[in-house]
């Protein structure tokens, strides 16, 4: 009988009665054909990889990470409290010792969902692996968390989240911007004025195929790591830089994967995007289960595999080669982003644009510069459908002064806003404005 | 008239039922060299005063094929495995005669290499060369597609005694498991042949004509007939014996536990609202994961004759065994003699288990007895334990719906029912452990033999269908045909009761389709680019366990011939 070297929990949930619509990729089909190699592959016979189901995060899961407006429940369906219940799972098994890693296999995914919500963007509502995160700073205390995004997508909605979060490392490896969806996630992006180099963007040329995607790992990732000496290492593990994704241009393999987590080791996995649902998904996530668990994967392989066939040319090689030494300054040496200030607040003005749900936000966020802690920090938002909103935010440094002003702004009184919602992080209170 | 007969370890259990009355019970020493001769036996005690000819039904549960395969007395198989990508095959090596056969399908069941002949040819050469005769043959998908173990039953068909086809034995997915099921299949085919056409000649001689099922480790029988061509089936039926002897003695319609108290090991079954449940995927046997459906029983290392010790951690009552209690006679003091000392038992010579506990006592400043106390604290803690963790892995079993998550019941069982020779020794020590109603049920001491007696046949199958390709499989049957492209899942939920009605009625058993579980019923868009191309539908259809009839309890105690 096989055995795995480190054991492994594998929340497998492929929510077989839940989909955006009857056609959309996101939908029941998904991991039905990895369900069916896991089974034939007995992978849970294996010795050392057992199989777990999700728990389910409550309103204070998620209001620990995001402002939902107006409310939890217009945001979440239960499909979106279980898929991040399975990334709490995940980590409770870890932090629990129960498993010393574990794989959420859970959709629907969440890497593209930011710090304000107000409907579905890019597949996701909720960001998964932000709720587990606070789920586990909620109940481990402060750890210092280091995210590698390996979706072919830039991980935006991760990166918004821990914009401004210095113990929160962000790595996002991705198919470049300028040649896909969301169109962001360039090497200046790098983190906002509290917390510079700790989000690193690495965009990958189409067509990167296996050799260069781990020449990225090994020679950017793997010794920022390295140097940040994480708590905790999640893998934001996408699928789609897979060679026979229908809404990517890349040309990773099963074995490429495997390889990246057997590189990466990542304590816990949370599954992403990934849309190729018969040639990809059950050969990829097969390779990333054996890796995780220390066991041969060498042997997993799609049945059109070619890797002669699927290599990079040469010009891709040159040019991730020339970018490395480049994006490890981006983490060794940041540099300063151009941060708008007015009076003692940076100020961040934008609109995001929900595609799924059609929705058009504008907002507008204030961080204190504050000498003595993070930085007190006010989100005003409104969209095309509801009336501006209120979010305030206590980092968890949070200093007296900063809290103090927070608290002013979330309770008065006759101001403008539909709803305010308070996220405490330093005494643990996450709740909204009871209505007048 | 049913007779029930359970070949045990150490007893052969045997009964006559007359609809809901016990007429006959008898009991004697299992002989492991000549199990009819202990058939024999009981079928002489409890026809002693009948007409055999009125006994329409015999069930009998036997450990021949479970003790084939775990003292090793089995037969060569050549074992064909084709793999191809993906977890090694040669994980799943078994016996002397392995050979692996290049070829490949994927997980829709498409050939993405085609078999080699060679190898296949050059395989069965080696393997006749070496005189073997019986064979198993499995492939990656084969319930997907079962093009290449049709193509090496074809290959064998003159040259082999016997062969077990992957997909034939069970149409689940799980590879290894797939190849060690008909591995053992075959291994065990010709020693349960031989013991078949003893037990029909022995059976002539007592003038029965009753028609003989094999009990199966789900807990319901088959045919003598089906047991010929799937003997493996006929594994670890003994447990499941037991747990439908409680089903049929014991009123069961809520949660609750079963415990058997053994001499060495006591078995621990969890009933969902009076269902027995089953493993997810199936027994394992000799180190080796089967398909082979099973009641899930779990096994905890004690029992009446369980070693008590004293080590660093305190005192500890078994998992070792030694010998009997020294009440009867045994060397070193056990949990039997520890609940002599106590005086909560009266069993064989009370004052040999007060010797043996003083003797041990004494060695580690103990009194008797608080060592006994300690013992017995000790058994009772390690089976609380164990049905603790039982519960919490059975409510925290993976689903995959969002409604399942939603609406799933938590199983909380409060009753439990406790059978075997001590079970009334243990009433109010475990009512007090475990917070639980404790029922100790009539004629416990042959419990298995009337699970046995009056246990009904189980079957179950797995349908898949992919419209898009317009193909319908059911794999144990060897059904793999065209169907509509507008085929849907109430077709397919219809077709499934329908062929799992008629393959029973084949096998000369009635069931009404109302009694027809669909334990899985789904059917998922097939989406190519932007279009639907097609429905795959997955429907598992089953006959749970159940028993014909409840024994009525109110009937006169009757005595067991046999028991001590």
């Amino acid at each position: 009988m096989l055995k795995a070297q480190s054991s492994l929990g594998v929340i497998f949930f492929p929510a077989y009665d839940w989909a955006i619509s009857p056609t959309h990729p996101e939908r029941e089909e998904r991991l039905l054909y990895t369900q069916d190699q896991f089974r034939e592959e007995g992978l849970f016979d294996i010795d050392g990889i057992s199989e777990y189901r999700p728990l389910f995060a409550t309103d204070q899961d998620i209001m620990r990470a995001h402002f939902c407006f107006p409310s939890v429940d217009h945001i979440c369906t239960e499909s979106h409290r279980i898929s991040a219940g399975g990334a709490i799972q995940a980590a409770r098994l870890v932090l629990e010792e129960e498993t010393k890693r574990a794989f959420a296999l859970v959709r629907p995914p969440g890497h593209h969902a930011m710090k304000v919500v107000h409907g579905n963007r890019g597949f996701c509502n909720i960001n998964i692996e932000a709720v587990m995160i606070e789920w586990i700073r909620e109940h481990y205390g402060r750890k210092r968390i280091a995210i590698v995004d390996t979706d072919c997508h830039h991980g935006d909605g991760t990166q918004d989240v821990y914009w401004h979060d210095p113990d929160v490392l962000f790595i996002s490896i991705h198919q470049d911007g300028r040649t896909l969806y969301p169109g962001s996630g360039f090497p200046h992006e790098n983190g906002g004025p509290r917390a510079l180099g700790r989000t690193i963007n690495i965009p990958l040329p189409p067509r990167t195929s296996d050799e260069g995607y781990l020449y990225a790992l090994e020679n950017i990732v793997l010794p920022i790591l390295a140097d940040f000496k994480p708590d905790l290492v999640i893998n934001s593990a996408g699928q789609d830089n897979h060679y026979s994704d229908p809404i990517t241009n890349m040309q990773f393999s099963a074995q490429g994967y495997a390889r990246l987590n057997e590189l990466l080791k990542p304590d816990i996995a949370v599954l992403e995007g990934g849309y190729s649902i018969k040639g990809a998904l059950p050969y990829v996530n097969l390779g990333i289960c054996l890796a995780m668990a220390g066991c041969d994967y060498s042997a997993v392989r799609e049945p059109d595999y070619n890797a002669a066939a699927l290599r990079e040319d040469p010009d891709t090689m040159d040019y991730i080669k020339q970018m490395s030494g480049h994006l490890r300054d981006v983490y060794f040496h940041p540099e300063r982003g151009d941060f708008e200030k007015q009076g003692e607040y940076f100020i961040r003005e934008r609109k995001v644009f929900y595609d799924t749900d059609g929705i058009l936000e504008k907002q507008r966020e204030e961080l204190k510069d504050c000498e003595h802690c993070r930085g007190l920090r006010i989100i005003h938002t409104s969209t095309d459908r509801i009336l501006p909103c209120l979010g305030v935010e206590l980092p968890i440094d949070c200093c007296p002064a900063c809290e103090r002003e927070g608290y002013e702004v979330f309770n008065k009184k006759n101001d403008a806003f539909l709803v305010a919602q308070m996220l405490d992080q330093k005494n643990k209170q996450y709740r909204y404005r009871p209505k007048r | 008239m049913r007779i029930g007969i359970d070949i045990g370890g150490t007893h052969t259990d045997g009964v006559l039922i007359d609809g809901t009355r016990l007429v006959a019970a008898a009991k004697t020493p299992t002989n492991h060299d000549n199990l009819l001769e202990s058939i024999s036996q009981v079928l002489h005690s409890i026809l002693a005063t009948q007409d055999p000819t009125s006994v329409q039904t015999l069930n009998l549960s036997t450990t021949l094929s479970t003790n084939a395969i775990v003292t090793g007395k089995i037969d060569a198989v050549g074992m064909l495995v084709v793999g191809g990508p993906g977890i090694a095959p040669e994980t799943y090596r078994i016996g002397n005669h392995f050979h692996l056969i290049s070829g490949s399908l994927d997980h829709l069941g498409t050939p993405t290499s085609e078999l080699d002949e060679e190898e296949l040819e050059e395989a069965i050469n080696s393997c006749c060369d070496q005189g073997v005769t019986c064979f198993a043959v499995a492939s990656k998908f084969s319930p997907r597609n079962p093009v290449f173990e049709d193509r090496m039953l074809e290959q064998l068909r003159e040259r082999a005694d016997f062969v077990s086809s992957g997909h034939l034995i069970s149409g689940q997915l799980n590879f290894g498991r797939r190849i060690h099921t008909a591995y053992y299949n075959s291994a065990v085919n010709r020693t349960f042949r031989s013991f078949s056409t003893a037990l029909s000649a022995s059976l002539k001689g007592f003038a029965l004509q009753a028609e003989v099922n094999i009990l199966k480790a789900d807990g319901g029988t088959m045919p003598l007939t089906r047991a010929l061509e799937t003997p493996v089936q006929s594994i670890f039926s003994g447990p499941a014996a037991s747990v439908m002897g409680i089903l049929a003695t014991t009123p069961a319609d809520t949660d609750l536990l079963m415990l058997d108290i053994g001499g060495t090991t006591s078995d621990i079954a969890l009933f969902a609202s009076g269902q027995p449940l089953l493993e997810r995927e199936g027994i394992a046997i000799d180190g080796h994961h089967t398909l082979v459906r099973a009641i899930r029983v779990e096994s905890i290392g004690i029992g009446g004759d369980s070693l008590i010790s004293i080590d660093a951690n305190g005192v500890q009552t078994g998992p070792q065994r030694l010998g009997p209690c020294m009440a009867t006679g045994g060397s070193a003091p056990t949990l039997m003699d520890a609940l002599n000392v106590l005086d909560l038992a009266d069993f064989g010579s009370v004052q040999r288990s007060r010797e043996g506990m003083e003797e041990l006592a004494s060695k580690h400043d103990l009194s008797p007895h608080q060592l006994a106390q300690d013992a017995v604290d000790a058994a009772l803690s390690a089976i609380s334990g164990k049905i603790k963790a039982l519960i919490a892995q059975v409510n925290a079993k993976p689903v995959y719906t969002i409604q399942e998550i939603l609406e799933d019941r938590e199983i909380a069982p409060k009753k439990i029912i406790v059978i075997g020779g001590p079970a009334s020794v243990f009433k109010k020590l475990l009512q007090d452990r475990l917070n639980m109603e404790v029922i100790i049920p009539p004629l416990h001491g042959v419990a298995n033999a009337i699970g046995a007696a009056l246990t009904r046949s189980t079957s179950h199958l797995s349908l898949s269908a992919n419209t898009a390709r317009r193909q319908l499989s059911v794999p144990m049957l060897g059904i793999f045909r065209t169907i509509p492209r507008d085929f849907n899942l109430d077709a397919a939920i219809e077709e499934a009761q329908s062929l799992l009605a008629a393959d029973l009625k084949q096998a000369g058993i009635l069931i009404p389709p109302d009694e027809m579980q669909i334990t899985q019923a789904d059917s998922f868009n097939m989406v190519e680019g932007s279009y639907t191309s097609g429905k795959n539908i997955r429907v598992v259809a089953q006959v749970q366990p159940a028993v014909v009839a409840q024994l009525d309890a109110s009937a006169a105690e009757i005595s067991i011939t046999g028991q001590p």
